[in-house]
């Protein structure tokens, strides 16, 4: 249970690693020129936002000693995520492509 | 003295670091944990009544409504003689030596236990389970009377301490009702009482005081005789106080034989009803209540205050504590307040096709009727609501009879959860404003694991000492 103890810890990282991860995209997309279309925006944050949300459930469910919450929610919350994701990164690659 | 409130435009916080977590967001609260985690600092009474968490805070899915969502026939409704027609009386059983038989039983299995040293039961859980019964029950040294403690001020160190206003020289405290019920809500949390509401006593509500009391055209009330109550005839409020129990002990033993979360609860519950009326004496006003079962029904009062819902375990749902509210401390006083109204968040409408708790009864006492009903036939029960009846007996037979402190209705609740994880709110939201989903969040709650039996073999000594909240309460909703 040391994982509810330290739960600050994993908030800090998480916030280092959505922070550094928005910095590192913002930079991709102004270095390969590429302007994203409104629904990948939607798709871009709405995939950040569940990502948060899911991250705070699967720590807090460990802090209130609910580990198969916590990882049940990795998989309900995780799969759209990653759906979400390849879906923008696909529909970059293809707009970029035809382009 | 009331002093008029200053206009502020800054007010201390009182938002914990998890609450600040939640509206931040993971990223940027971990950069405000630092600023949040500081401690919260009043200089006095008067600053903490002006902070905006003094008011009544209901999430926003929660709805106020002028009648409560079980239906109450008040017309005929019957007054429940007293709480000595419980089945906690043996005399209320059709054959007394059946209680007592029950009651044999208990003292074998725990004595069985304790030679067996079953987790949970064992020599040293049973004295921290005694340990955490003291002050509860009307024998108690602490079991607050009928008219309050009788306080004298001292004549040697603070000599003013238990002064009432004629001794300062002074006239009673006066504030508006809505300055009153404010000042309460502080009062109460500073005494012990997780949330506070206020039901004014009229034609309706005094059929919710027990039997045994009566009013009189008198300026005091008094205690006629051990079992008689009197109450002045005029304007009366009910402080209705939560008092929960330790959900972090459920987490062990859900069956709260463990550190007796349920027993210490009373406890905690004398302690506050004695000191809610030594401030209610101290301010210049009346004050009436003794134990939990001197006043009249907590369940009733609580869901007239707005502090729950009625429930299918014929308890009370908490949209902030779930169903882990051990009892509604009743204080009457002449102190005039704004009454909180009854609540809506859904959650009668989810004990409808939840049935969890009934369910998971392990005594089958917990009846599983899609819709709740007229009842109140039996003699330590009474007539006047459309609710889910339980078969007592059966509860307390299997309570009192071997598993001693059963709460499990209590544990297994979907609304009863710690406060860590934003999902449970959203699920509230859900059952308040879409009970379309409220079969599939039932499902859901099951199939993360909530509300199972714990593992035996997890117990709390183990725990690093300081990952305990203080009194066992968890920090995240009492």
């Amino acid at each position: 249970m040391r994982l509810a103890s330290w739960n600050w810890f994993w908030y800090v990282l998480v916030g280092f690693l959505m922070g550094g991860g928005t910095i590192y995209l913002w930079h991709i997309l102004k270095e390969k020129h590429i302007k994203l279309v409104w629904y990948e925006w939607i798709l871009t944050i709405l995939s950040f936002v569940i990502f948060l949300f899911m991250w705070q459930t699967f720590i807090a469910s460990f802090g209130e000693g609910e580990p198969r919450a916590a990882w049940l929610t990795l998989v309900f919350l995780g799969v759209p995520i990653i759906i979400m994701a390849v879906v923008t990164v696909r529909s970059i690659q293809t707009r970029l492509r035809r382009t | 003295m009331n002093k008029p409130i200053p206009e502020k435009t800054h007010y201390h916080s009182t938002m914990s670091r998890r609450d600040f977590m939640k509206m931040l967001g993971l990223g940027a609260g971990a950069v405000g944990l630092g600023a949040a985690g500081c401690s919260t600092s009043f200089k006095d009474l008067d600053e903490m009544m002006d902070s905006p968490l003094a008011e009544r805070k209901l999430p926003f899915w929660v709805k106020e409504i002028d009648e409560p969502t079980v239906q109450i026939d008040w017309d005929n409704m019957e007054i429940f003689p007293s709480a000595f027609n419980t089945l906690f009386n043996p005399m209320s059983w059709d054959d007394p030596s059946e209680y007592m038989k029950i009651v044999d039983r208990n003292i074998e299995s725990t004595k069985q236990q304790i030679k067996d040293n079953v987790p949970g039961y064992s020599l040293r859980d049973r004295a921290m389970a005694d340990a955490n019964t003291w002050g509860w029950a009307p024998e108690s040294d602490v079991a607050p009377s009928w008219t309050g403690p009788d306080v004298k001020p001292s004549k040697w160190e603070h000599p003013t301490v238990f002064y009432t206003p004629e001794d300062y020289g002074v006239p009673r405290y006066e504030g508006t009702p809505e300055e009153n019920s404010r000042m309460l809500r502080v009062a109460g949390r500073v005494m012990g009482a997780a949330e506070l509401g206020f039901v004014k006593l009229d034609g309706k509500t005094k059929k919710l005081l027990y039997g045994n009391i009566r009013f009189e055209n008198v300026e005091q009330g008094y205690e006629a005789d051990k079992f008689t109550y009197v109450l002045p005839d005029k304007d009366l409020w009910v402080i209705c106080a939560v008092i929960p129990q330790s959900l972090w002990a459920a987490q062990y033993i859900d069956r709260m034989s463990w550190a007796s979360s349920n027993t210490a609860a009373y406890s905690r519950a004398n302690i506050y009803s004695n000191r809610i009326k030594v401030f209610l004496r101290g301010l210049g006003y009346q004050h009436y209540g003794g134990t939990t079962g001197t006043v009249g029904r907590a369940v009733g009062f609580g869901v007239m205050a707005g502090l729950a819902e009625y429930c299918r375990a014929g308890l009370m749902v908490s949209p902030q504590f779930g169903m882990n509210i051990r009892t509604v401390m009743l204080t009457v006083t002449d102190l005039p307040l704004a009454v909180t109204k009854p609540i809506d968040a859904g959650i009668i409408n989810f004990c409808k096709v939840c049935r969890k708790c009934a369910e998971m009864c392990p005594a089958g006492a917990i009846p599983m009727e899609d819709e709740p009903f007229w009842g109140g036939d039996a003699p330590y029960q009474a007539k006047g609501i459309k609710g889910w009846y339980q078969a007592g007996k059966k509860c307390y037979e299997y309570m009192l009879g071997g598993e001693p402190d059963c709460s499990r209705c209590q544990s297994v609740c979907p609304f009863t959860k710690f406060d860590q994880a934003v999902m449970h709110d959203l699920v509230r939201m859900s059952i308040a404003t879409t009970p379309a989903l409220n079969g599939i969040l039932r499902k859901m709650d099951d199939v993360f694991g909530y509300g199972k039996e714990p593992d035996p073999n997890k117990t709390p000594w183990d725990v690093d000492p300081m990952d305990i909240p203080l009194f066992g309460l968890d920090s995240s909703r009492s």
